[in-house]
């Protein structure tokens, strides 16, 4: 199952409009997606669950997508996301390729 | 499409909760509100009430999930939906759940183009939607 983690840059994590449009994103997609951060997850397309998850800003957070178009999910995420998070493996932050995208192809 | 009427018994508080309701969900979602009374006082309308569902679907909202503040509003809300006919009322739902964190969860819900179901569960979420987190 595809997967990939950031570190959140937001000063204020993951909350009220980020987070609403994260579950805008991941619901145009049939597969499922999950938000994991420290020992807990949350179904990415629940504005409750992503909310409760409660993600605060330097946290590193792993998504991961299950279905037929999970890596366009992913893709999709990680460009929405785009600077206010740096992709990490890890738990590393990685420096994007030059001009390239921090998204993964 | 769903929409929402807030309803408050207070204007200012009505309006407040639809701008940052907007910002967190988008403006796609028709999001309307009958805070007050008709005077200007604190309390609630069933006129008021009335002309927000009637905004909601002029909006686009094909269904309407109303969210209150007091318990108390329930009283002009019963009168605003009787003069709504069968058709349009079975297309109107009403949410107990807490105002503020039950209208993002359903702005964002409505957002993603859910059921009338699908919203008024998400709203219904905010009755356990932790704040604080334990240390």
């Amino acid at each position: 199952m595809p997967e990939v983690s950031f570190v959140v840059l937001d000063p204020s994590g993951l909350h009220g409009r980020p987070a609403a449009r994260f579950v805008q994103v991941a619901s145009r997609f049939e597969s499922a997606v999950m938000l994991r951060t420290g020992e807990r997850s949350a179904n990415a397309k629940s504005m409750l669950a992503l909310l409760s998850l409660a993600v605060k800003p330097r946290s590193e957070i792993t998504i991961t997508a299950d279905g037929g178009d999970a890596d366009e999910a992913l893709a999709a995420l990680a460009a929405e996301l785009g600077e206010t998070v740096v992709p990490t493996e890890g738990g590393i932050p990685v420096v994007p390729a030059e001009g390239g995208s921090p998204t993964p192809p | 499409m769903v929409g929402l009427v807030l309803v408050s018994h207070s204007a200012r508080i009505a309006e407040g909760l639809r701008d940052m309701v907007g910002q967190v969900a988008g403006g796609d979602t028709p999001v309307t509100i009958a805070g007050g009374t008709e005077d200007g006082r604190l309390g609630t309308s069933a006129p008021l009430i009335s002309s927000a569902i009637r905004a909601a679907r002029e909006a686009g909202a094909d269904d309407v999930l109303i969210l209150l503040d007091l318990g108390s509003a329930i009283l002009s809300l019963e009168v605003a939906l009787e003069e709504l006919d069968p058709a349009e009322r079975s297309r109107v739902r009403i949410s107990d759940a807490p105002l503020v964190e039950g209208a993002v969860l359903a702005a964002v819900q409505a957002s993603i183009g859910a059921s009338l179901d699908e919203v008024a569960e998400a709203a219904a979420g905010a009755a356990t939607m932790t704040k604080v987190q334990a240390a």
